[in-house]
């Protein structure tokens, strides 16, 4: 008896190259540009953020200053450009952390079960019973003003959303065959965890988190403009706007709107491409 | 009177494939006509495009006449008209096609109320009456039921009365017993049987099952790759197939017939194992893991389990006894079955002994080492891999996605021997190899890799870990019959060339006789009968093993028979 020989091709794989919507084209552009701003800043501005015009408050947008100065007459391009650094440095943190530590808790909760995922869960319930701003806000007033703060505050707060999404990821997962299939193999639970089942969780998990990135940076702008985040005079969207209210009686509203509109951008085009990430991992999850 | 007459039918997809290739076939008043083929062949789309039910802007070409009108491009009115009232449809998986927030009364009076103004006792009427045609026990109750109340088998028993309650006059059955245990299939092949005579319906009935088609069908089309490959009496094509296809899948096709040529041949390889003193030909534990691993016992069986039980208990509801009492016993390079429907434990016990699920009594002795315990340290599960390795039901799951098949393989040696990265890459290509696979299959992830394939991977990946007993858990059930035969030879293969241990758990009591000298049958998680495979089949001795052999349809199948041996057999369950 032989092995009857197949016709041993093997098969292309059935996914079919899909168009990328020119929204989710325009935006990864968007995050690019922001992107490249933030880093090179000293070398694309025009003027130092924090350099001051005595022939210029409140000028609106000249060849010298393309979006106008400000009431202290700086030039709100640059300020904006410096700007785009806290703006895009803090949710970034944010986000790494919340994800690395709901990531960590979910996978715990998700794979031992039990009494863990029972106390776990309801710390989450906790957390979430709280708005993410408000923890900032807190953080705040016992740390003090600044970034920090918040940014670790903001951190645990987010850290659920990412941790509930593992933790049923991971349980749905647990239960596949293919888990089962390691473990008579002789594979113990914490390898099949770490290196198996959470790298087939993490897309769809990193796709959740790049919405988060949109959420946190809407929220930590407002901390600024509260008075509570960056501090002046760094250049900072949120507490540009601050700084702007006074300008906004007297009919100057090029300040306040120009970093309005720019968080506005941002936080839609951060939407954009995590919808569609979570769409397109969501179609081709593990079978 | 032809009722259904395709001619010349091509459908192709917007991306070019062409799915059908010409089909042409028909199905007269009383007349059952098997559709057959493996998946892919084309029957169930064909099946649909009856019923107007095409894929997505696919094109299409010939003709479809139904009921002397044609159907292909009818306007959807006219399409909603054949729907309603000529011809009906099962599917294969009934609690798919069920929506389960509502009642089986609704399910069945709505298209009653709706496409025929029957008034809602009328429409009760109807219903009840139609219950009671497929033989559901208390109809009165069954309407207030949900679906998740039925078993399968009852569930398809109301599907098939809703598709009678429009009155159709041909009855469309995709794979309608294809999800439903051997015993239940003869019950609703019977139920079938009986309505299409009472009717007076035609039936396009599609399987993949040749003995079933030739057991229950007038006339069969073979379908392969879109196109017909053999047309003509069912059991004339069964018994002397002439298109080259059928003639392949026939001979692919496992039977319970005593003295057929593939039964003899497999029976014949299986005592060419006992005989070729296994021992010496095992791959040696003392080379291959170093001179530290354990040697192993030569006396005794290889696996011996005695008095296996597992109770599952459930919140609010009763215990279930899954496994009772189970001893088994197999020599080395043996090879048993264990057979059952679903339910009767079967898959537990394969659980037990790979260590999956931990027995509640008795006790796993695998070469000669007790294997009962859970594992503790590292050291002892990865004792207990080596002695026994498993292959899933399902190759779709059972691989991880993201891994490669030769990664799958190269983690398991990797973490069983201390192979360097050359070497382990060069026993994965010979493991590859062994199970019919190629080099180019290493680097390709499950997704790409057609079931077949997959299922050989998964034994190439048991087979690193070089086990003292592999466990098969319908391993071939998800597959299409000629991959399964080549499944079953590779492991045929395997079993001639290293003396491989072998314990082989099935529904399908053909595939068990291909592959098993001896067999045991569960039923409700107790072992009734054991004995050899061929005199088990030859000459059963429990009344559920013989229900379960009559049940697998063969030509000369006598459905009355069937059907008192199983009103004898629940009476004997309910009095023992």
């Amino acid at each position: 008896m032989t092995t009857p020989t197949l016709a041993v091709k093997v098969l292309r794989a059935p996914r079919a190259r899909r168009r990328s919507s020119t929204t989710y084209l325009i935006s990864l552009g968007v995050l690019a540009v922001m992107t490249l701003a933030a880093v090179f800043a000293p070398l694309i501005a025009p003027y130092d953020p924090d350099q001051v015009d005595f022939s210029a408050f409140y000028a609106g947008p000249s060849p010298e200053h393309w979006l106008g100065t400000d009431g202290l007459g700086r030039d709100i391009l640059s300020r904006m450009i410096f700007g785009a650094r806290t703006a895009l440095l803090g949710p970034l943190l944010v986000v790494v952390s919340s994800t690395i530590l709901g990531v960590l808790l979910g996978l715990l909760a998700g794979w031992r079960g039990g009494w863990i995922d029972a106390v776990l869960g309801r710390i989450f319930d906790v957390i979430f019973a709280f708005p993410a701003l408000l923890i900032a806000i807190l953080a705040v007033a016992l740390f003090g003003k600044g970034l920090v703060a918040p940014v670790i505050a903001m951190s645990i707060a987010y850290a659920p959303f990412v941790a509930r999404l593992t933790r049923t990821l991971v349980a749905a997962e647990r239960n596949r065959p293919y888990v089962a299939a390691y473990r008579v193999q002789g594979f113990g639970g914490a390898w099949i965890a770490l290196r198996r089942v959470l790298p087939n969780v993490t897309p769809i998990v990193g796709a959740q988190s790049t919405l988060n990135f949109g959420y946190v940076l809407a929220e930590l702008a407002g901390l600024s403009f509260l008075g509570l985040g960056v501090q002046a005079p760094t250049a900072d969207w949120g507490a540009m706007i601050n700084e702007a209210q006074a300008g906004l009686i007297g009919g100057y509203f090029l300040p306040a709107l120009v970093p309005a509109v720019a968080v506005v951008i941002v936080v839609v085009a951060v939407n954009v491409v995590g919808e569609e990430l979570s769409d397109r991992i969501g179609g081709g999850t593990p079978a | 009177m032809t009722l259904l007459d395709i001619s010349g039918l091509t459908l192709d997809l917007p991306n070019g494939n062409r799915l059908l290739d010409g089909i042409s076939l028909d199905v007269s008043a009383g007349e059952t006509v098997g559709l057959v083929g493996e998946s892919g062949s084309g029957k169930s789309v064909t099946a649909r495009s009856v019923l107007g039910l095409l894929p997505d802007r696919a094109t299409t070409g010939g003709s479809v006449r139904l009921d002397g009108r044609e159907v292909l491009g009818a306007p959807m009115g006219e399409l909603l008209d054949l729907r309603r009232h000529r011809a009906s449809m099962i599917f294969q998986d009934p609690r798919a096609g069920i929506n389960p927030m509502r009642t089986i009364g609704d399910h069945m009076t709505e298209t009653l109320r709706l496409c025929e103004g029957k008034s809602t006792a009328e429409a009760r009427a109807r219903a009840i009456e139609l219950l009671h045609a497929v033989r559901l026990p208390r109809p009165e109750d069954h309407l207030r039921q949900y679906p998740h109340e039925f078993s399968g088998g009852m569930l398809q028993r109301v599907m098939i009365a809703g598709a009678l309650t429009s009155s159709p006059r041909l009855l469309i059955c995709d794979e309608p017993t294809t999800a439903l245990d051997v015993t239940t299939q003869a019950e609703i092949i019977t139920v079938l049987a009986e309505q299409r005579a009472s009717r007076d319906m035609g039936m396009l009935f599609i399987t993949h099952d040749l003995n079933l088609a030739a057991s229950l069908c007038d006339r069969v089309v073979v379908m392969s790759g879109g196109r017909v490959e053999e047309h003509g009496d069912a059991r004339r094509v069964f018994r002397e197939p002439r298109a080259e296809y059928t003639k392949r899948l026939v001979a692919a096709t496992p039977t319970i017939a005593v003295g057929e040529a593939s039964v003899g041949r497999a029976v014949s390889a299986g005592e060419r194992i006992e005989t070729s003193a296994p021992d010496t030909r095992l791959p040696s534990a003392q080379s291959r893991y170093g001179a530290g691993a354990p040697t192993r016992p030569a006396a005794g069986p290889m696996l011996a389990t005695l008095g296996l039980s597992k109770t599952y208990h459930r919140r609010g509801k009763e215990p279930v006894r899954a496994v009772a009492d189970a001893s088994i016993e197999i020599a080395r390079g043996g090879a048993l079955g264990v057979v059952g429907e679903s339910g009767s434990g079967k898959s537990t016990l394969a659980r037990m002994i790979v260590g999956l699920e931990q027995a509640d009594a008795g006790d796993i002795r695998i070469a000669g080492r007790e294997r009962t315990a859970a594992p503790r340290t590292r050291d002892e599960r990865l004792a207990h891999a080596r002695s026994v390795q498993m292959v899933f039901q399902d190759p779709y799951l059972s691989l991880d996605p993201r891994i490669t098949a030769g990664r799958a393989i190269e983690d398991a040696l990797r973490l069983h021997t201390r192979l360097a990265s050359a070497e382990a890459r060069t026993r994965v290509l010979e493991l590859l190899d062994l199970v019919g696979l190629a080099e180019q299959h290493a680097n390709a992830r499950p997704r790409t890799l057609s079931g077949g394939q997959r299922q050989r991977v998964a034994i190439a990946r048991a087979l690193a870990i070089a086990p003292d007993v592999l466990v098969m858990d319908e391993a071939t059930s998800a597959l299409d019959v000629s991959v399964q035969a080549q499944v079953l030879d590779v492991v045929a293969e395997i079993r001639r060339e290293r003396g491989l241990t072998v314990l082989f758990i099935s529904h399908d009591l053909a595939v068990v006789r291909r592959v098993c000298e001896e067999t045991v049958v569960m039923k409700d998680g107790e072992i009734v009968e054991r004995g050899r495979t061929v005199r088990l089949l030859d000459a059963p001795e429990h009344p559920y093993t013989r229900l379960l052999i009559d049940s697998v349809p063969r030509p000369d199948w006598d459905l009355d028979a069937v059907m008192a041996e199983a009103s004898i057999d629940a009476l004997s369950a309910t009095q023992g």
